[in-house]
């Protein structure tokens, strides 16, 4: 918990400004605690899949794990494990160019833009850097049974009325 | 994001707005919390004493004296012992100290204000005052936000008032059930009997509403 200090300070703002501004549909809050107070340093989400495509009618849970050293660092993105996508691994991390902090990340990226970013990414993967096999090969050669494992998924993760 | 920004501007006249289409709710009790202005004459009186009574009641205190007129404004008893609780189980209890003192700050603007152009209703008010200081003391409102895939409204609410009132003066002004919303804080539904102090909302929080599928 030492040096968490600015980390902190960040997500507790993000905090903040996000229980006043978030898009439609998308749940972002620090997680619990075992004591019961909350962890601002893991973040339990929910992105909605986007209206008009594959992904509409899901919504797919994502944690985000953020270290002492954010915002230097980007938090690390993670579905449920085994995830239908080509850019998330097989553990469920998100690989995203905004999420590497050797390629896009940059600390002034809001919890908004990862998660609008990651939404988007949904519908949009990029071909050129396949994080798991099964959903990369099917996206690359079989574009109907890749349109239908994501809506199989979809429906895997109806709204948690 | 800049559209996100964007639509928060023009919430604001949204709001003023809004009272105008409120046809039946609030006759029978204190729903006027949200008007900023009424096009009736009589209503006007209702609210400048209700101004006047939270400042009023402050820092006054006085016995006696009712009015027929001002019952609707008698809040639950419970108010002034147990907000405080419940917000001192928050962490953000700096932050609706802050808020509280911004609305007493604005109130008793238009306390000053008011009451110059009609004497008698300055009567009223301390009289309604003194009958209610203590309740209304601690009688906190908070601006809430409701989103729906279109658009955000915002309404003005106590901060001890169950969501129910609210919600429904929602789907009526949306011309839907009520039934068939779901409302969501922070992910999860909430329920009719909470309030805004239970759940720890602050000013201008986000509360989704999503349509139940059927």
């Amino acid at each position: 918990m030492s040096g968490g200090g600015i980390a902190r300070g960040r997500l507790a703002e993000e905090r903040k400004s996000w229980r006043k501004n978030h898009p439609h549909g998308f749940v972002a809050r620090p997680d619990n605690a075992p004591d019961g107070s909350l962890d601002l340093m893991v973040w339990k989400c929910i992105i909605p899949g986007k209206p008009g495509t594959d992904w509409e009618g899901g919504f797919f849970p994502l944690t985000l794990h953020f270290s002492e050293d954010y915002p230097s660092k980007p938090p690390k993105c993670k579905f449920p494990q085994g995830f239908f996508h080509p850019n998330v691994y097989p553990s469920g991390t998100v690989c995203l160019s905004i999420l590497n902090e050797d390629y896009g990340w940059r600390p002034a990226i809001t919890v908004k833009q990862i998660l609008v970013g990651i939404q988007d990414l949904l519908d949009q993967p990029n071909p050129a850097d396949p994080a798991q096999t099964d959903g990369y090969q099917l996206f690359v050669q079989d574009p109907t049974e890749y349109r239908r494992r994501v809506r199989q998924q979809s429906k895997l993760y109806p709204p948690t009325l | 994001m800049a559209d996100f920004v964007e639509d928060l501007d023009s919430l604001f006249d949204y709001r003023r707005v809004q009272p105008i289409t409120i046809p039946d709710d609030g006759d029978d009790d204190n729903d006027n919390d949200c008007h900023v202005k009424t096009p009736v004459p009589s209503p006007k009186k209702r609210k400048i004493s209700k101004h006047t009574v939270e400042i009023v009641g402050g820092d006054r205190e006085v016995s006696q004296v009712t009015n027929d007129d001002e019952d609707w404004l008698l809040p639950p008893p419970k108010d002034s012992s147990e907000s405080p609780k419940q917000i001192d189980e928050d962490s953000t209890i700096k932050e609706l100290r802050l808020r509280k003192q911004e609305l007493k700050a604005f109130t008793s603007k238009e306390c000053l204000f008011q009451p110059k152009r009609e004497s008698d209703s300055v009567q009223v008010a301390l009289e309604s005052g003194a009958e209610e200081s203590k309740p209304h003391h601690e009688r906190a409102k908070i601006v809430v936000s409701i989103q729906d895939k279109d658009e955000v409204k915002q309404f003005r609410v106590y901060k001890d008032e169950k969501f129910e009132r609210l919600f429904k003066r929602y789907a009526d002004k949306a011309k839907l059930q009520i039934e068939s919303l779901v409302f969501m804080f922070d992910g999860d539904k909430i329920n009719l009997t909470a309030t805004p102090d239970s759940l720890g909302m602050d000013d201008e929080d986000i509360i989704e509403v999503l349509a139940k599928k059927n």
